[in-house]
């Protein structure tokens, strides 16, 4: 028999019918569709026992409960606000909820790194042993402290609310350095502003919960500012509404149309940097119209009249001065562009809420702010009698932990500790002393009075964050040996000598003392999820093993065998005062308790209060009175400022001695740079230590990033006048340097500025964030303020042309 | 024309004898050779008498967490409360108590019932309905020995993997939801 064509088909036609009746198609169809389940890069979690953890995020300052769902309890999968903790009542900002990426992330150290080639090669870095590490670090310290030169070690830290502040203190004072400083925020200025006004270095605090009309000049309420879990739960309560009670007001004074503008009541567009200017403009208003709470001018201000000075001089008053015409609506006005019917409006508003609070801070939202303004707003709480003792601001108070020993310093040691730090020795000292970054840095560039030899940095990128970062690198190329701490291979650690990667930050014993910007004392401890996933140390365990080789006096002034045992003497300290409660329950709202309110400790003793915060629950206690504990010389609120005399500012015009408007004005020729540079701090870049988790970035708007692309906001009107559209690449040129950009039009941007974000241009860490866009702190520049020797940003000169 | 016609039905015949013998080949891959290919037979790591394991409930050791959640087989820590040391001498619980119980390693089991990722099911709800075990698992009161494990070549899957109409049919027989994103979360 023959099987033709014909035959063939005939078979084929059955076996296909054949087949369809077989389960071949239908299951290999399914079968196919489960088997893309299972491609390797898709993730799925570990199947298994699900187990939540409670513990503190510390990702910033900002103190937020968080929980931990892990699988198995050996796998994370997800971080979650806790519904239990006051302070963010289960809510999560972006970064917390992106946090577990930087646990698994491919750009973490796992074990101390040697540069072994020319500093900054990455390919010369070699792991070393933990031993070798310590041993050689100790060595090196030790041959300086024998040599007399321990004043030349010096620490640089991000982390400031934590006992590792201390801790670095402690160590950096028994071994014989002055020299430690903490990455710039707006609470160096703020802590000056009230050791000049109320006598004490603390930062104030707003009770913004309570507020019913809140006047924000320039502080980022949404994208950042203070505590971020706080502020979510108080704009929650500012928009819920209560029947009988009108909702909270916000207004927000900037000069772009920010998230925090865009979602208040109103948005005061002002011209950039003149804040300050309107603050007084409505305290010229308040004064001259009897707005002000003369009770407590009267009874608690010092220089709201005319004053005398130490030197038997009259000098003018607070009022006096915002009472002369430069502070006038109508002069107001040329300043700042805001109408001077709206500041009389702005000023019967704010007078006219009960509980009407100012707040402030800068775009950037990290950085101090010119010690004038700052004294400004503290003023114009003042006349709204603010400071009061039932009043919106005070003074974030202080936790009573378990002070560290008492330094017993050897002889060099003292001498080297008098040595006076280096910021301090400038040829033009400032006359307060804060925590002058910049000037230390300077100094450092510049070879001042001694060198540094080694310097460490902790929790800190100052190589990418720091705004203005040529500074960093000018010092860096005089320091002798540069150690990073850092969890992650970030722009610092690339260039360090060694690298001693601490735990990150869920592997890791922590504590979080108090809130930036919040009344109510609170203390919270952030206990590990996991164990450490590689050879990473922590660095207080570092530290203590490095104060044991290095002899009597610093041994004795850190006599901890490990971290854990000194937080948990520190804890001791703080059950053995008897104060505060710990927030057990759900619904504590510690922002409702009155200064002086007695809060009923409900802990047995220190271990009982150790078990307590170690479940994820925090410490908290009532508010502290910013007039309270006043150790100024008049025994009142000083807006005469006494104390800048005291210290040394010398000066015939008495302006000098009140808060006033002070503009730092920024370097370059107008004509050459005609537009100002605002760098600006939004809610899903992070800027600071932590890189941008992927899961972030997803968020971004094509706008702002796309591609590598990094788009500047501009406003439409001066966008054409440079003959720029949407999208248009441009060259942005500062006299910090030149980078391209593209440019996005926003009818919210003031024209003749431009806005550039902060949290790109990175060059280190992941594909997903490595090179992308450009980094503003490369391209802005600072000013000093005189008065502090902080640096400060508010502006850079800028141009931009047609790429 | 005759012969033409007698021709023609014979290769209609024959024809149709062809279709046939490719529509019966066919079949015989599809239900015979194909579902051997498709699964290869593995063995579990050690034997498991559940026979032998009488005297505990079910729910002894198939137990469920105090969330809710089922946690399926149970770990080498609940096996240690009874085999720490030998109960009886046979070669598995030697296995069980020199390569696990004593390293601490947990038995890598393969598991019958695994169901895909992109299944969500809970045990709760089913138990609380009253459906019995035995419904959707096989019983395995009288079992001496483990069944061979049928892994599914392309998915990694075992055969025994309940698919979704077995899941639809209960459902709709007992008038519970069956709309797409109840499992498919």
């Amino acid at each position: 028999m023959k099987l033709g064509r014909r035959a063939f088909l005939q078979f084929a036609a059955g076996a296909v019918g054949g087949s369809l009746l077989s389960p071949i198609p239908w299951q290999l169809l399914d079968d196919s569709a489960i088997w893309s389940q299972n491609w390797s890069w898709r993730p799925s979690p570990e199947r298994g026992e699900i187990t939540k953890t409670a513990t503190t995020c510390m990702l910033c300052d900002g103190g937020c409960g968080i929980q931990a769902r892990l699988v198995n309890k050996n796998r994370a999968i997800l971080l979650e606000g806790n519904p239990k903790h006051p302070v963010n009542q289960g809510g999560i900002c972006p970064l917390g909820a992106a946090g577990l990426q930087f646990f698994y992330a491919s750009y973490r150290v796992r074990q101390p790194l040697k540069q072994t080639k020319r500093r900054g090669d990455p390919s010369g870095f070699q792991f070393i042993g933990w031993d070798e590490a310590i041993k050689d670090l100790n060595s090196k310290l030790a041959q300086l402290k024998s040599q007399g030169k321990a004043q030349t070690i010096a620490c640089l830290t991000g982390q400031r609310r934590s006992s590792m502040d201390a801790l670095w203190q402690q160590f950096l004072a028994s071994y014989g350095s002055p020299n430690f400083f903490r990455m710039p925020s707006q609470e160096d200025s703020l802590e000056l502003a009230a050791s000049l006004t109320v006598g004490q270095k603390v930062p104030f605090a707003f009770a913004l919960e309570k507020a019913s009309y809140v006047l924000s000049f320039g502080a980022n309420l949404i994208e950042g500012w203070g505590a971020p879990g706080r502020m979510q739960g108080a704009y929650r309560l500012w928009r819920q509404e209560n029947s009988g009670e009108a909702p909270t007001r916000v207004v927000q004074v900037d000069s772009h149309c920010s998230l925090s503008a865009a979602k208040a009541d109103q948005w005061i567009g002002i011209v950039p940097g003149s804040r300050a200017a309107l603050a007084l403009g409505i305290a010229h208003v308040m004064v001259k119209e009897n707005l002000y709470d003369r009770e407590f001018v009267k009874n608690s201000v010092f220089g709201f009249e005319d004053w005398t000075d130490s030197q038997g001089k009259t000098r003018m008053g607070f009022k006096r001065l915002v009472l002369s015409t430069e502070y006038a609506p109508e002069e107001v006005t040329k300043r700042t562009g805001v109408e001077a019917p709206r500041i009389r409006e702005l000023a019967k508003e704010f007078a006219g809420h009960g509980n009407a609070v100012v707040v402030w801070g800068t775009p950037q939202g990290h950085m101090p702010v010119n010690i004038y303004h700052d004294l400004t707003f503290v003023a114009l709480n003042a006349l709204k009698g603010n400071l009061n003792s039932d009043g919106m601001v005070t003074l974030v108070p202080e936790v009573p932990l378990e002070p560290l020993p008492d330094l017993q310093m050897d002889a060099a040691a003292k001498h080297n500790l008098e040595q006076q730090r280096l910021d301090l020795l400038q040829p033009q000292r400032a006359p307060l002393t804060g925590n002058a970054v910049y000037a230390f840095l300077d100094m450092v560039a510049k070879g001042g009075s001694y060198p540094v030899n080694v310097l460490m940095v902790h929790e800190a990128n100052p190589a990418y964050s720091l705004p203005e970062n040529k500074v960093f690198q000018a010092a860096l190329e005089k320091v002798g040996y540069l150690v990073s701490f850092s969890s992650y291979m970030d722009e610092t650690a690339q260039q360090a000598d060694l690298i001693l990667p601490n735990h990150m930050p869920l592997e890791r014993w922590d504590d979080a003392i108090g809130l930036p910007g919040t009344p109510y004392a609170y203390y919270a401890l952030a206990s590990p999820i996991l164990k450490p996933q590689f050879g990473t140390k922590h660095t207080g365990d570092v530290i203590l093993a490095l104060a044991k080789g290095l002899g009597e006096t610093v041994n004795t002034a850190l006599p901890w065998n490990d971290y854990q045992t000194f937080l948990q003497k520190r804890v001791k300290g703080l059950a053995a005062s008897r104060k505060g409660a710990v927030a057990e329950r759900e619904g504590v709202e510690p922002w409702k308790l009155q200064q002086g309110e007695l809060v009923e400790a409900n802990y047995k003793d220190g271990d009982d209060l150790w078990k307590k915060l170690k479940s994820g629950f925090c410490w908290y206690d009532g508010p502290v009175g910013a007039m309270q504990n006043l150790q100024t010389s008049s025994g009142k609120l000083e807006l005469g400022l006494n104390g800048l005399q005291a210290r040394g500012l010398v000066g015939a015009a008495d302006q000098i001695y009140l808060p006033h408007f002070a503009s730092l004005p920024p370097a370059g020729d107008e004509k050459e740079y005609p537009l100002l540079l605002i760098s600006c701090q939004t809610m899903n870049l992070s800027s600071q230590y932590l890189p941008n988790p992927p899961f972030m970035t997803k968020t971004l708007w094509d706008f702002v990033l796309k591609g590598k692309d990094l788009f500047v906001e501009l406003n439409p009107l001066t966008a054409q006048s440079l003959g720029l559209e949407e999208g248009s690449s441009a060259l942005l040129k500062t006299h910090q340097g030149e980078v391209p950009v593209r440019v996005h039009l926003y009818s919210g941007a003031r024209p003749g500025v431009v806005y550039i974000a902060e949290g790109l241009g990175h060059t280190t860490y992941d594909q997903y964030i490595q090179n992308k866009g450009i980094n503003a702190n490369s391209i802005i520049e600072v000013q000093m303020d005189p008065v502090t020797g902080l640096g400060t940003n508010w502006t850079t000169r800028a141009q931009l042309r047609r790429a | 024309m005759k012969e033409e016609n007698k021709s023609a039905s014979g290769k209609d015949v024959m024809g149709g004898v062809i279709f046939f013998a490719g529509f019966i080949l066919a079949l015989i891959v599809g239900w015979v050779v194909f579902p051997n290919l498709l699964y290869s037979q593995k063995t579990q790591p050690m034997d498991f008498s559940h026979a032998s394991h009488q005297d505990s409930s079910c729910e002894d050791c198939h137990a469920f967490r105090p969330d809710g959640t089922f946690a399926g087989i149970p770990t080498t820590e609940k096996c240690k409360e009874c085999h720490e040391s030998a109960m009886g001498n046979t070669e598995d619980e030697r296995k069980l108590i020199e390569d696990f119980i004593q390293k601490d390693l947990e038995i890598p089991w393969r598991n019958y019932s695994w169901q895909p990722d992109n299944v969500f099911f809970s045990h709760a709800p089913h138990k609380a309905k009253g459906v019995e075990c035995v419904q959707c698992h096989r019983d395995v009161s009288k079992e001496k020995t483990l069944p061979v494990y049928k892994e599914n070549r392309i998915t990694g899957y075992s055969r025994e993997t309940m698919k979704m109409i077995v899941c639809e049919k209960c459902h709709a027989e007992r008038g519970v939801n069956n709309e797409c994103g109840l499992c498919h979360k």
